[in-house]
């Protein structure tokens, strides 16, 4: 069976968006691709982590027991595949056996042709698949294409699971460390927490003035994160008091020291490092102990180890704090980005429905513009004209899309045919020239560059009718990347928030073009494949047309040959006749005899000619009742008795008993005669004419079926499509009208005639004719019951 | 006397060419397919063969080439209902090309024609 291309990549877009898992995906895909491509086997040999080796993954033979196969990358053929990224096909006889590719044909014994192509897309390889063949196979051109269209495609789903089991990941993983923050830090925010040990501080010490000093990770600086009480201002640095650089590493000592300010007003100060870990994490400093008398005292030995306790209390407390205060910052940034990794697997996952390209132009313009997907304010895409050089404006959303209350995937499906939606771009779509002088967007797509622009009303690169239209915004142009090619841009704004755009947005619309072009280039791809199989059609139908041309021009021909022959004999007689009585000769009567027999003979051939052609083009009218068919068949079969005798012919008939057929008896009489004189000059040493009648189940009702078989000998299949066709004939007698006529009346009655010629046996003429219930023809009152086909 | 060979699977064609040359004078013998047709000019010394085009089994053509391979030298003619095949009989080497007519003159005199030589 040959491929069928469009039927074959429909099923794997089922398959690629069926929810199965991915494991039961892989195995479904090897063993659509198997069946579709007639090979005995197919593997998948997945890449592994490391890069390093091929892992046999899936097996369209899932029962056939096998040993664990791997190879190293660029060994043996699927090895080389890896390495090479092209395809490779191996035909055993032509080769010796490379021992690394042993294993492969110790699996499948005889193996005659393996042929391993690359599963990878633009970036990055996933696998190989592996085609063994027990017989030898060649791949055609369009077979390697559209193996090379399903790898791409089972490339996309690969990495589309590998990119949903890392968000899933993510998310299990930040829950977990949530959770943890929270049950260790529950009881305190971070400012709370130091507000809390200094004050704590401060008044257990009875210390005028106390501060809590935090490195930032980020600037890797000491600052003033919380104080209390009076801390003086005018006295040096207190970072200067450990050491100048570096304040992290090492264990630091706590300190207890004397300053004296520019009014010469001594101050006193204790330093405790807040250490984690051999880590400077901060310092607590306390200022002027104040004594019974509102002096100030220096802090003693006992003073310090209390807040050396107090500071390693602390210190886990504001560590966790600290921690719990990242992972929330982390977390937040992370929620956007597990948020969007599933929004465009949801977009891709939709995107996969379809391949009609204005579905696709839609789903994406939706998929910017809706809240709960990316979310921008307006969206324009534009797609490559690449005859006129052109970019097209082809979908926009201008306004803000409501926010939708369906999830996400049904939101971007939901009334897609929706014409007002599908032709939104208006009269005068904005056309870029491609060429670099043509601003930002042609930059884009020639360079295959993002862009993102603050101001678009001053920048010099802008397209006038882009910056009219985006009035002088901020602004995104991401290209479309199919494989090297840019086939198209997209540009976003926030025009109406006016929220900012940023690096990530840049990333994110990048991640997102690229799946836009994939599907795009899918929808291409498969609008070629459709063109293609229509200009097949009508290429086809143009041959039929020639066939029937051809059809009848040997028809004229034939007709020619079978009337001049007796024409020429009935004049050269009469003409003989005529001379001899001109002559005034004795008339030789015996010879006149002869010559007037031949006349007579030879008009009766032309009359029988003329009544096959009269009954051919149908202009008699027709006697329609209903017939017992077998009946019908009985009395066709008598007028050929005597030939079938002749010529040693025996009969077998299985007549099955059927309700009526409704037809011309006289033509249908014709039908069978023609049909078993076909046989019978099939068969002139002898042979069994077998007659099998039988009612027949079709879609538009019940039929009587009548089967005729020769054992004749078949013809060649060649000259099977010709066997219709007016005076075509193998035979010596016969004008080659009779299964012509029989085909062109049995359509008449709503009928068909089937062919099975087997080659060496013989040809089945089978017969279907509407039993009358069914009949489309009008059933007239039976009993005046004649109707003429014309009125039909 | 010189000998013709008529060779027409149409019985009626047969017994009219061979009346009308017998009347010119000449010895007429007759053949219903290729294969006869092959084994009387192998058979009987010729002067002239006439044949048909269309028969069953062996068609007139090449019927034509195998008197022409063996015996370049006698002359053929092609007699046929098929009008339209009159622009290619010079690729099959025959003498004549002649449309079968009820009116026999033209036949008659290219047979005269080609007896001369
Ligand atoms: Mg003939």
């Amino acid at each position: 069976m040959p491929l069928n291309r469009l039927t074959f990549l429909t099923n794997l877009i089922d398959l690629f968006t069926s929810t199965v898992s991915y494991e039961e995906r892989l195995a479904n895909f090897v063993y659509l691709v198997a069946r579709n491509f007639n090979v005995d086997q197919v593997l998948f040999f997945g890449l592994d982590k490391n890069r390093s080796r091929l892992f046999l993954n899936a097996d369209s033979r899932k029962s056939v027991l096998r040993p664990r196969l791997e190879f190293a990358l660029g060994e043996g053929i699927v090895g080389q595949t890896a390495q090479q990224r092209t395809p490779l096909i191996l035909q055993m006889s032509q080769l010796p056996v490379q021992p690394e590719n042993q294993p492969l044909l110790a699996l499948v014994p005889n193996v005659q042709t393996l042929a391993c192509f690359p599963v990878a897309d633009d970036n990055f390889l996933y696998g190989v698949l592996l085609f063994i063949s027990r017989v030898s196979r060649e791949f055609l051109p369009v077979e390697k294409e559209t193996i090379l269209i399903a790898c791409r495609m089972l490339a996309g789903n690969i990495r589309q699971a590998l990119l949903h089991e890392e968000a899933k990941k993510r998310i299990a993983e930040l829950a977990v460390l949530y959770e943890i923050a929270k049950a260790t830090g529950a009881t305190r925010e971070l400012p709370v927490l130091l507000e809390q040990v200094v004050s704590i501080s401060a008044k257990v010490l009875n210390a005028r003035g106390a501060s809590l000093r935090i490195v930032d990770e980020v600037s890797q600086q000491i600052h003033v994160s919380s104080e209390y009480g009076i801390v003086p201002r005018d006295v040096p640095p207190v970072g200067t008091l450990f050491c100048e650089k570096p304040l992290l590493t090492g264990e630091l000592p706590s300190i207890t020291s004397e300053l004296t300010n520019s009014q010469g007003e001594k101050h006193y100060f204790a330093g405790i490092p807040l250490n984690l870990k051999g880590h400077l994490k901060g310092m607590l400093c306390l200022y002027d102990k104040m004594g019974a008398n509102h002096s100030f005292q220096q802090f003693d030995q006992e003073n310090i180890q209390l807040l050396q306790t107090l500071a390693g209390m602390a210190t886990s407390s504001i560590e966790n704090a600290l921690a719990f205060q990242q992972i929330e910052a982390l977390a937040a940034k992370n929620a956007r980005m597990v948020n969007i990794l599933t929004v465009l697997h949801d977009i891709s996952a939709v995107l996969m429905t379809t391949i009609e390209m204005d579905k696709i132009l839609t789903i994406l313009v939706r998929a910017l513009t809706f809240k709960n997907a990316m979310d921008y304010d307006r969206a324009i895409i534009f797609l490559v004209d690449k005859r006129r050089q052109l970019l097209v404006e082809s979908r926009h959303a201008y306004q803000p899309s409501a926010a939708s209350t369906l999830p996400l995937r049904q939101a971007l499906l939901a009334d897609l045919g929706n014409p007002e939606e599908a032709t939104p771009v208006g009269p005068h779509p904005i056309e870029v020239p491609l060429r670099p002088d043509q601003g930002i967007l042609a930059q884009s797509v020639l360079f295959r560059k993002p862009f993102h622009i603050m101001r678009a009303d001053q920048h010099p690169q802008v397209n006038q009718q882009i910056r009219e239209q985006l009035s002088g915004q901020e602004f995104i142009a991401v290209p479309l990347l199919a494989k090297e090619e840019a086939t198209g841009v997209i540009v976003i704004d926030n025009h109406f928030t006016q929220r900012p755009l940023d690096e990530e947005d840049m990333h994110f619309l990048t991640m997102f073009a690229n799946q836009a072009a994939l599907a795009i280039e899918n929808s291409r791809l498969v609008e070629t494949i459709e063109a293609s199989s229509k200009e097949l059609t009508l290429i086809r139908e143009r041959m039929l047309e020639s066939d029937r041309l051809a059809a009848m021009s040997s028809m004229a021909e034939g007709l020619a040959h079978e009337i001049r022959n007796p024409l020429v004999s009935i004049g050269g007689f009469a003409r003989r006749i005529s001379k001899q009585v001109k002559a005034g000769e004795e008339l030789k009567w015996h010879e006149l005899k002869k010559y007037v027999d031949v006349i007579v003979d030879e008009v009766g051939r032309l009359e029988k000619i003329l009544r096959q052609m009269f009954d051919y083009t149908g202009d008699s009218l027709g006697y329609f009742r209903e017939h017992e068919i077998n009946g019908l068949v009985e009395d066709a079969l008598t007028l050929i008795h005597r030939d079938l005798e002749k010529y040693n012919i025996q009969v077998v008939k299985e007549y099955a008993d059927l309700p009526p057929v409704y037809c011309d008896e006289r033509q249908i009489k014709l039908v069978f005669y023609n049909i078993f004189q076909n046989a019978q000059q099939a068969m002139e040493n002898g042979g069994t004419l077998t007659i099998r009648t039988f009612p027949l189940e079709k879609k538009d009702g019940l039929y009587a079926a009548i089967a005729v078989s020769d054992t004749g000998g078949g013809i060649a299949p060649e000259l099977v499509y010709n066997i219709f066709n007016p005076f075509f004939t193998t035979k010596e007698q016969g004008t080659g009208l009779g299964l012509s006529i029989a085909q062109r009346i049995v359509s008449r009655h709503y009928g068909d005639i089937e062919i099975n010629n087997e080659l060496g046996k013989g040809i089945t003429f089978t017969v279907t004719l509407p039993i009358a219930k069914y009949c489309l023809l009008p059933l007239k009152n039976s009993t005046s019951g004649t109707t003429s086909l014309e009125e039909v | 006397m010189k000998k013709i060979l008529v060779a027409d699977d149409e019985m009626s064609i047969r017994l009219l060419y061979s009346e009308e040359l017998k009347e010119e004078g000449y010895d007429v013998i007759t053949a219903s397919n290729g294969k006869e047709a092959l084994e009387i000019v192998s058979r009987e010394p010729l002067d002239l063969v006439i044949l048909d085009i269309k028969m069953p089994e062996m068609s007139g053509i090449e019927v034509l080439r195998q008197i022409k391979e063996k015996y370049p030298d006698l002359p053929v003619l092609l007699s046929s209902a098929y009008s339209e095949y009159k622009q290619d009989f010079g690729t099959w080497a025959s003498e004549e090309y002649l449309v079968k007519s009820s009116d026999l003159e033209d036949l008659k005199a290219a047979v005269r024609r080609h007896l001369k030589n």
